[in-house]
């Protein structure tokens, strides 16, 4: 089983939700939409679930097109972000009613609503009705509901957005292990991108109705393709250097920055006169003075320090009065620098991505 | 094989759609368009005419039926703004006992029949009445019920409440912080009520007068019963209309014209003024309920249990009516006879049966049609189920006579014919109460997210079977406490049923009028008793199962 989207698009008005859009999930997969509000992202979860329709393009699950089957044949199962539990039913009645829509056998359904109830262990709960839960709880049952008719596709729209942060990671860790057991496929869509890269297989940003990029979580983080990707993905230093030589024995670009000479890690001489280069704050050390021959050492000054436990973050100026993010890992004997004191900021040369704007 | 895009357009939804339309437009528009188009003729050619309007505005006793609707209505809205606003503020920011009581019992005479009020006022000042006749015998002479007095009285103890429920839901929507923010930036407790509890509530009750008068202008009931020669605008439509049927269409058309512009007037005024001036807001915190003094309370009960006493004193006199000998409009109190109930059961059981059953025949139609209407309205948004929207309410603004006389001129000749039917009861019934219908549906529509109806799609369920059962269970207290309201109040109608009903569909409501009128008030009060029985318990059922009472659906 495969889902593929093909060159979908979708106005709403004057607004563009998704453009011209492709995109295949693999078996099994977990697929996460990631992106800002307004980026389109529920829109398309909608139209796979079949509660909107694509203006362009086609929907495909394996090469049977989806279009134009309306929501209740698509054998999707969907968690929605308000769980849309059914008040007056049970906890069993809520997970059993797609079994019963099925016409499945009651011998049947209640040993498959008593087994999916076991899997998210709520099973002690059958009798209680939605109203008396707890948001977890609630949680749970919407995704039991959901996986208990055997869906071909797992669909979840930002399912953990009503929970307090300490029981969102508990539940993204259940909602892996879960499909990871079962192997659905699975697309799910959020705005937090911690969230995304904890849960996912691979990850698809959108901005503007548009895939920005596609990858594994990790490839996403390190070497984001442009900079709304960069900037979207956790915090980040955007640093616009100009390409003055290359050395292509120590295969090393020089480039300038405001009077200070970059060193970058490159495999051969870049096209363009300057390059847009991505620091993550954790890749940016600090000193008190820099070493007598140290290359890619700068001069800055601390703006402010904030101690957050794991990490200190600093705001530095360098690079003629640039803000950046530098962060501090594990801060237990760090001493914490004087704000409006002088410091000097070190990175590898091959810690830089460039980016395209 | 149908092509997809026709198939959505004949989905069910798009045929409800189309079917309320052409309902509407069977039932008001076409109806209120034909006695537009007869306001014009001159009832002798046929042709073209202002006739009947310059006789509106130039002959003395149709100018005078103008302005006595205006001043009854006028008067009564006066009168119920000044007993509504503050039983409003002292049930709901002042401790009195039993104040729950006071405000549930005050409510009812919304739902009571207003014309059996007047009867009832006839019982006690009426040239028989039992007050007449004490102060007779002890040589006091009473001022007369009859005209204005007794219509403005009638009108004020039974619409009062709409003021006073607006008033008080205003007030526990003003959060206390408000006031004490007021306080802090240093306000005396009088200023602090003057430039923020009274302005904030001052929307509500201007849209509390607007409906009372509204409600008094479009009355039919009570200025025919004690208002004698007084006439007014409502009922000389009725009269022009009536006088050897078929009268004076063009007088009629215009008159209920005139009328129809009034009450559109009234309903655009509140309309605009409520959407321009009411603010949102809900209340975390209502404003707390403060204790009086021993004197004040007990002058402020006196007065909210008074206001409720004289409001429903005398639907208990109907009550005692009935069981009481009677020869003619003679009552004899004190000497108890079953005679006049037992007549009404055994010898003339029909307008019982009549009423119950047109009532319910049209609550099962507006119930459902509220349904899909207010689906369309709530869940399928967008330009068409707006406009429906506004037009599903036009009904609201034409009086109950007035639509009686156009669904009768409209339906009593051509392709089809209803005058004389006892499905034009129905309809008229069903057309008049269907807003109210929509209108509590679709705000019970609107507390139930639409995601609920698409797990249910989602799981595998059709759509229409998906809302048939998902939403509709949820929303059933709802709409059993809507159709029970719907099914008392067109059990008391009369203004629309006068015009429409014929011989064997005589109701209970038109029984009682014609007994009034011709003074027997024995079997009126006997009729009247059961007519105030069978809201009466629906009511209490509603407010026990339920919880629920009427300030829900009105």
């Amino acid at each position: 089983m495969r889902v593929l989207l093909r060159e979908i698009s979708k106005r709403f008005g004057a607004v563009q939700a998704v453009a011209d859009l492709s995109l295949t999930v693999e078996s099994g997969e977990f697929f996460t939409l990631l992106g800002p509000s307004g980026c389109g992202k529920t829109t398309l979860l909608r139209m796979v679930a079949g509660f909107a329709a694509p203006d362009r393009g086609e929907i495909l699950f394996d090469d049977r097109p989806m279009t134009a089957v309306p929501p209740h044949r698509r054998d999707t199962g969907m968690v929605f972000q308000n769980y849309a539990l059914f008040p007056q039913l049970s906890v069993f009645d809520n997970v059993a009613y797609g079994l019963r829509a099925r016409r499945i056998p009651s011998a049947e359904i209640r040993e498959r609503v008593l087994g999916i109830l076991r899997m998210v262990q709520l099973d002690h709960l059958t009798d209680r009705s939605p109203g008396q839960l707890s948001g977890g709880q609630q949680q749970r049952v919407a995704l039991a509901r959901a996986l208990v008719i055997r869906p071909q596709v797992l669909l979840m729209d930002e399912p953990l957005s009503n929970l307090d942060a300490k029981l969102r990671v508990s539940m993204r860790e259940e909602i892996r292990r879960i499909q990871k057991s079962l192997g659905i496929i699975t697309l799910y869509v959020t705005h937090d991108q911690q969230e995304a890269m904890a849960v996912s297989d691979r990850i698809g940003i959108l901005s503007g109705g548009r895939l920005q990029q596609v990858g594994r979580p990790s490839q996403i983080y390190f070497a984001p393709q442009n900079r709304f990707v960069a900037e979207f993905m956790g915090s980040c230093n955007l640093l616009e250097v100009a390409v003055v030589a290359y050395d292509g024995a120590r295969q090393l670009v020089q480039g300038e920055l405001a009077g200070s000479r970059i060193w970058l890690r490159a495999a051969e001489r870049p096209e363009a006169a300057s390059l847009t280069l991505l620091l993550r704050p954790e890749w940016i050390e600090l000193a008190t003075q820099p070493p007598a021959d140290g290359e890619n050492w700068f001069p800055g000054r601390v703006c402010s320090a904030t101690f957050l436990g794991s990490v200190v973050t600093y705001q530095v100026e360098a690079f003629g009065g640039r803000r950046l993010t530098v962060e501090v890992q594990d801060p237990r004997d760090h001493e914490l620098r004087e704000e409006g004191g002088p410091i000097a900021l070190h990175f590898d040369a091959g810690r830089p991505v460039v980016v395209h704007p | 094989m149908i092509p997809p895009a026709l198939r959505r357009a004949l989905s069910v939804w798009n045929l409800i759609l189309v079917a309320a339309f052409v309902i509407l437009g069977l039932l008001v528009l076409y109806p209120m368009f034909s006695i537009l188009a007869a306001s014009f003729l001159d009832p002798e050619t046929s042709a073209f005419s202002l006739g009947s309007y310059q006789r509106i505005f130039s002959r003395p006793f149709y100018l005078r039926c103008l302005t006595n609707s205006l001043f009854v209505s006028g008067l009564a809205t006066l009168c119920s703004l000044a007993i509504g606003i503050p039983f409003g503020f002292l049930t709901t920011r002042i401790y009195l006992p039993g104040a729950a009581i006071l405000r549930t019992l005050s409510t009812l005479p919304l739902i009571l029949p207003t014309f059996i009020g007047a009867e009832a006022w006839l019982l006690l000042l009426g040239r028989n009445g039992l007050l007449t006749r004490l102060g007779r015998e002890i040589g006091i002479s009473l001022p007369s019920i009859y005209g204005w007095p007794g219509v403005v009285l009638v009108f004020t103890l039974q619409f009062f409440p709409f003021v006073f429920l607006m008033v008080s839901a205003a007030i526990n929507s003003i959060d206390s912080s408000l006031e004490e923010a007021a306080r802090n930036l240093g306000a005396g407790p009088w200023r602090t009520f003057r430039t923020v509890t009274l302005a904030v509530v001052t929307p509500a009750i201007v849209s509390g007068g607007l409906i009372v008068f509204y409600m008094s202008i479009e009355n039919f009931g009570v200025p025919t019963i004690i208002g004698e020669g007084y006439k007014v605008l409502a009922e000389q439509a009725y009269s022009e209309f009536v006088s050897e049927m078929g009268g004076n269409p063009s007088m009629a058309g215009a008159l209920s014209m005139v009328l129809v512009g009034i009450t559109l007037l009234v309903t655009v005024a509140q309309k605009a003024w409520v959407e321009r001036k009411s603010y949102a807001m809900s209340a975390l915190r209502p404003p707390a309920i403060r204790r009086l003094a021993a004197a004040p309370t007990v002058g402020a009960w006196l007065f909210c249990a008074g206001v409720v006493f004289l409001a429903l004193f005398p639907f208990l006199l109907v009550m005692v009516a009935a069981v009481t000998k009677t020869r003619g409009p003679v009552m004899y109190y004190g000497q108890f006879s079953l005679e006049n109930l037992l007549n009404a059961f055994r010898l003339a059981p029909r307008p019982i049966f009549n009423s119950f059953f047109l009532s319910t025949a049209a609550t099962l139609l507006g119930v459902l049609f509220g349904l899909a209407v207010s689906y369309l309205v709530v869940r399928r948004r967008g330009a068409v189920a707006y406009v429906l929207d506004v037009a599903m309410m036009l009904p609201l603004v034409i009086a109950g006579t007035v639509l009686g006389i156009a669904l009768a001129v409209t339906y009593n000749k051509g392709r089809i014919v209803l005058t004389g039917t006892w499905m034009i009861l129905v309809l008229a019934y069903f057309i008049r109460k269907v807003p109210f219908s929509i209108k509590t549906t679709a705000s019970l529509l609107q507390q139930i997210d639409a995601s609920i109806e698409e797990a249910s799609i989602n799981l595998g369920v059709p759509p229409v079977r998906s809302f048939l059962k998902v939403v509709v269970p949820v929303m059933l207290p709802g709409i059993l406490a809507g159709a029970i309201i719907m099914w008392v109040t067109t059990l008391a109608e009369l203004s629309s049923t006068i015009v429409l009903y014929y011989g064997p569909w005589t109701t209970m409501t038109v029984q009682i009028f014609q007994y009034i009128g011709s003074g027997d008030f024995g079997p009126a009060s006997a009729y009247g008793a059961i007519l105030i029985v069978s809201v009466l318990v629906p009511l209490f059922i509603l407010n026990w199962a339920l919880g629920k009472d009427l300030t829900t659906a009105l």
